[in-house]
């Protein structure tokens, strides 16, 4: 049954499989895994162990990336809907769609891997500092956006409306900070980075995790904004 | 401006229709006594710390206040296809938003000054000094709140979900001015002072006017097709 759709499917499909563009998602692809491969013996081995913290200290090289990839995965996501309410094109509502699937992703691996450090560090998985906060919002408005996405059939209007709220969310994130911040303002829980400079070595895995990191993301969003255009090449041969 | 006019008209379309009907403030009004009295029961609301837990529990009260005027308020133009006659009308779209706004923030506005008093008399609160205070937490929150809430509304209706997704929507983003506005009214139910008041005060402002430009400049977006 689905052999005998699936040619007509294929042909509709032609124009759309981006076959340029292979070589560079492949080329991206293989540098995660090498940065990968780097990073994760900088990380354990050859990065200095952390006076105060121990061995907790190393889920660091992780934990800081990902935040990162939450943040400029959710930029991304105000880009792609100025461009959606901007031009009307579907291209840019996947790709705001995929970058916050994404960075929802990573906001989630942010949100465990501070408390596991926190546990042993702090002695409490969490606490209402204004970084974490912010950052659990952050990834509640993400949330919110996937579930409204869920909640709009028609694609056309699933993009303007999400586009909207990936505009008022993302201008939201600093506000959200600098409330959450003097929310806490009576208990200064500054002694994250407490720690003048970081040893060379520290800082070069963390630059190292940054990259793999942001190398990682690229390559997602390569797959999943094609997966995207497949999926509407596929509706559209299906629905029309 | 020719915003100004047609966004009038379009408010007071939505109060006459409330002054004949009295559907809106009647359920959310008697809704938001509810909540403040189920609040009462559930939080510790005499004694050490009290201020602190009252202005929490009004601001969940307004909140919900405000989600539920908003959403029934929006849902009222989805009948009789209502909204496509303010589309095909001459008024702009950025005074559909602004006499949408209008109206909410009359809804809000109206049942949040009934309960006030109600409020501080039940938990035997004394804002003395801090009655402006109080009035000015609650305008600006209300109007961060209502702003991003009518822009959102606009969203939910359309969607799936109705009602039930407009919380989802309008929560987590005006976490900072219900904050704010927390902070402020704590301050004002201490008798009017309290650290950073000003600051407070001045995020709130901000807050709104961001949100009012974003809004009268997406929500045009909302309405096509």
């Amino acid at each position: 049954m689905r052999t005998e759709t699936l040619p007509a499917l294929d042909e509709g499909l032609a124009d759309v499989r981006p076959t340029a563009r292979a070589p560079y998602r492949k080329l991206l692809g293989t540098a995660t895994i090498v940065l990968f491969a780097v990073l994760i013996p900088l990380a354990l081995v050859w990065a200095p162990q952390d006076a105060k913290q121990g061995d907790p200290q190393r889920i660091f090289y992780i934990h800081v990336p990902a935040a990162w990839i939450g943040f400029l995965a959710f930029f991304v996501v105000f880009v792609g809907s100025i461009g959606v309410l901007r031009t009307g094109k579907r291209r840019w509502d996947d790709i705001a769609a995929s970058s916050a699937e994404i960075g929802t992703i990573f906001t989630t691996a942010v949100l465990i891997t501070g408390p596991l450090w926190g546990r042993p560090v702090w002695g409490v998985y969490w606490t209402w500092d204004p970084r974490l906060t912010s950052y659990l919002l952050l990834w509640l408005i993400y949330l919110s956006y996937l579930v409204l996405r869920g909640y709009v059939p028609e694609p056309a209007r699933r993009a303007r409306y999400s586009a909207v709220l990936g505009i008022v969310g993302f201008l939201d994130v600093p506000i959200v900070y600098l409330s959450t911040r003097w929310w806490r303002s009576e208990h200064p829980t500054q002694f994250v980075f407490e720690r003048g400079g970081l040893p060379t070595e520290m800082l070069i895995t963390l630059l190292v995790g940054i990259a793999t990191f942001t190398v990682f993301y690229a390559y997602l969003m390569t797959v999943r904004v094609r997966a995207g255009r497949l999926q509407e090449a596929v509706d559209e041969e299906v629905f029309s | 401006m020719s915003w100004i006019a047609p966004s009038l008209t379009i408010a007071g379309k939505d109060l006459r229709l409330e002054l004949r009907t009295r559907d809106v403030i009647a359920s959310v009004g008697l809704f938001v006594l509810l909540v403040v009295v189920m609040a009462s029961f559930s939080f510790p609301t005499t004694g050490e710390g009290r201020d602190a837990v009252a202005a929490g529990v009004l601001w969940m009260a307004f909140m919900f206040a405000a989600l539920l005027g908003m959403g029934r308020s929006m849902a009222i133009e989805k009948e009789d296809a209502c909204m496509d006659g303010l589309l095909t009308s001459p008024a702009p779209r950025e005074s559909i938003f602004l006499g949408k706004l209008t109206a909410n923030l009359a809804f809000t506005g109206v049942v949040e000054l009934v309960i006030l008093p109600v409020f501080v008399v039940l938990l035997r609160l004394a804002p003395a000094g801090g009655v402006p205070l109080l009035l000015l937490a609650t305008a600006l929150g209300t109007l961060g709140l209502v702003t991003v809430g009518t822009l959102f509304s606009a969203i939910a209706v359309n969607t799936r979900g109705r009602e039930a997704i407009l919380p989802l929507l309008v929560m987590p983003v005006s976490i900072p001015v219900m904050i704010a506005a927390v902070k402020v009214t704590q301050a004002a139910f201490a008798g009017g002072t309290g650290e950073g008041t000003v600051a407070w005060v001045l995020l709130m402002v901000a807050y709104d006017a961001l949100f009012l430009l974003v809004a009268i400049a997406t929500f045009p977006y909302l309405t096509e097709g």
